[in-house]
């Protein structure tokens, strides 16, 4: 069952989503208001390329030295959810855009 | 709208609502109807004539319009009525009062409402919302309604989508001048209302209060800095006449005074104890000139106003005086408003004499929940929930088993002790297959395997 655990952490890359207070953003907006946080998270494995392992090669062999490559796939947004509006404390109303996540993908 | 119809009851037969009344036929439909009689059709056609750009005396005066409008009183058209959001609801309309403005005096206080009666009661929305949300607030005695009503509304992507909508319309600088585009701001109220069922809207609307920083945000529900106020406060009965030259402000005029106008024959002060009639044809004021909102912040009190006053009324200020009654000391308006926020509605018994006081009917929670997990609020008390959209979206492709085994709650995944965790070992193969398609060669894959 250790194996088992070990792979649902390393579930692939995908669309979680989390209620949070609009404070809690740290964004420095102060309200109690509750919204939806969708995030992308999870491992990218099955979409390292011929790129990612060529690029890992150049630098074992140190033909890529100084420069600060990355050679694996990162999971990330590939889509912004539509604005969100809310009421702050002092009530004065904001918009915040592109704040959560709508579509994830390897990139 | 499919998930709410059939929680709401069994369908019923087409032409005939719940209670099995003949449901009017709609305008438009009428109209259509009356399109396929010429001598409907001819006749129809010499009404528009006469009316437009005359008043009703000199069109009466014309015999043929006064022959016109007796043959069209035959007709289909005559009794028609439009549905509140309904599609091509401005046309409904205009072909309402095409016949209606020559019917009336044209200057009556109250006009009969070209809307349909409003069938459903305030126990249907409490019902729906329990169902939506456990009902969830009223937890702790400090609660926020109106703030509980934001974090539900935000928590639908419809009602987040068009509540941000209009408020950042409502809310956008146009100039030092300008502060907002009322007309723009208008048109997103409008649609927040329409479109979003009431069990959110009424929610945000009409919470109870307990402090002031709630009855501020109630409100401050409709962006009145943009959507209510203004530099001056016109005469009510200006107002009036600026609100009855718009079909569709006229109609939901009509219809606020149709449903909310104090009775003093009813337990309620409703006509027929509709608190859910009143609240509806109130909140679809809002977006038009005659935008009702609350007057200020106070907890105790509820007083509801137009933005308008009744100075310079000259020899009308008791007409005046009357028309901002209907909003400010109506007490059906008020009864219904308290009746929301307390989650009660109207026992139909006569031993209650004391409204509002039966709580709704409690009701099980259906156990046909809804399925579409994006767009309903079932999973509030779970405050992580992984949803699998990107590999829904390539939906036909995969059989269900396959979507399912890529779908799996935060909870599932995070608690160890789960005694069933099958779905995890297909998981990763489910992935990749799934990745492979779309990305890469999968040689390199099993030679990155092989080098781990």
């Amino acid at each position: 069952s250790r194996r088992k655990r070990a792979r649902a952490r390393h579930k692939p890359c995908a669309l979680k989503e989390l209620e949070v207070s609009i404070s809690e953003l740290g964004l420095g907006y102060e309200s109690d208001e509750t919204v939806l946080f969708r995030y992308c998270s999870g491992t990218c494995e099955a979409a390292i390329r011929s790129y990612d392992l060529s690029l890992k090669s150049m630098r074992s062999r140190r033909r890529i030295k100084k420069e600060k490559v990355r050679a694996r796939p990162c999971c990330r947004p590939l889509a912004y959810d539509d604005d969100v509006s809310f009421l702050d404390a002092y009530n004065r109303y904001y918009t915040v855009n592109e704040l959560s996540a709508k579509e994830c993908g390897c990139v | 709208d499919e998930i709410l119809r059939s929680l709401a009851g069994p369908p019923s037969p087409p032409g005939q609502d719940p209670h099995g009344w003949r449901v009017p036929v709609d305008c438009v439909r009428a109209n259509e109807l009356c399109a396929a009689e010429p001598s409907c059709s001819s006749r129809y056609r010499t009404l528009r004539q006469c009316l437009a750009g005359r008043d009703r005396n000199t069109m009466l005066a014309n015999k043929e319009c006064q022959a016109a409008l007796e043959v069209l009183q035959e007709s289909p058209l005559y009794d028609c009525r439009c549905k509140r959001g309904m599609k091509k609801e401005l046309q409904c309309l205009q072909i309402y009062w095409s016949i209606h403005l020559g019917l009336t005096e044209g200057e009556e206080f109250y006009e009969a409402s070209p809307y349909e009666p409003v069938t459903s009661r305030l126990s249907d929305i409490f019902r729906l919302a329990s169902i939506f949300s456990g009902m969830e607030p009223a937890t702790t005695s400090k609660s926020n309604h109106c703030l509980d009503a934001a974090k539900a509304c935000n928590l639908n992507d419809n009602c987040k989508r068009l509540r941000s909508g209009y408020i950042s319309t409502c809310s956008r600088e146009i100039s030092a001048t300008e502060p907002c585009s009322r007309r723009k701001c208008h048109k997103a109220l409008r649609q927040f209302f329409d479109r979003v069922p009431s069990e959110y809207t009424y929610r945000l609307l009409f919470c109870s209060c307990k402090d002031q920083a709630c009855a501020e945000r109630r409100r401050q529900t409709i962006v009145p800095s943009c959507s209510y106020e203004d530099k001056e406060k016109p005469n009510c009965l200006d107002l009036r006449s600026t609100c009855r030259t718009d079909h569709l402000c006229r109609s939901r005029l009509a219809d606020f005074h149709a449903n909310c106008q104090a009775s003093f024959q009813s337990l309620t002060s409703c006509p027929g104890d509709n608190y859910q009639a009143c609240l509806g044809s109130y909140a679809g004021l809002i977006g038009f000139d005659m935008t009702p909102n609350y007057v200020d912040a106070s907890t105790t009190s509820i007083t509801i106003s137009p933005w308008c006053s009744c100075k310079g009324s000259g020899n009308m200020e008791e007409e005046c005086e009357k028309f901002l009654r209907d909003f400010t000391e109506n007490p059906c308006l008020r009864n219904a408003i308290q009746a929301f926020g307390n989650g009660t509605d109207v026992n139909m018994s006569p031993k209650n004499p004391s409204p509002p006081v039966t709580p709704p009917p409690k009701t099980e929670k259906s156990p046909a929940l809804p399925d579409d997990i994006n767009d309903s609020n079932t999973m509030y008390d779970t405050s992580v929930i992984t949803t699998c959209t990107s590999v829904q979206e390539q939906g036909p492709k995969l059989n269900k088993s396959k979507e399912q085994s890529l779908c799996y709650s935060e909870t599932q995944l995070t608690t160890d002790i789960m005694p069933d965790q099958k779905t995890f070992v297909d998981q990763k193969a489910g992935g990749s297959r799934h990745w492979a398609g779309r990305i890469l060669p999968v040689v390199p894959t099993l030679l990155l395997r092989l080098a781990l």
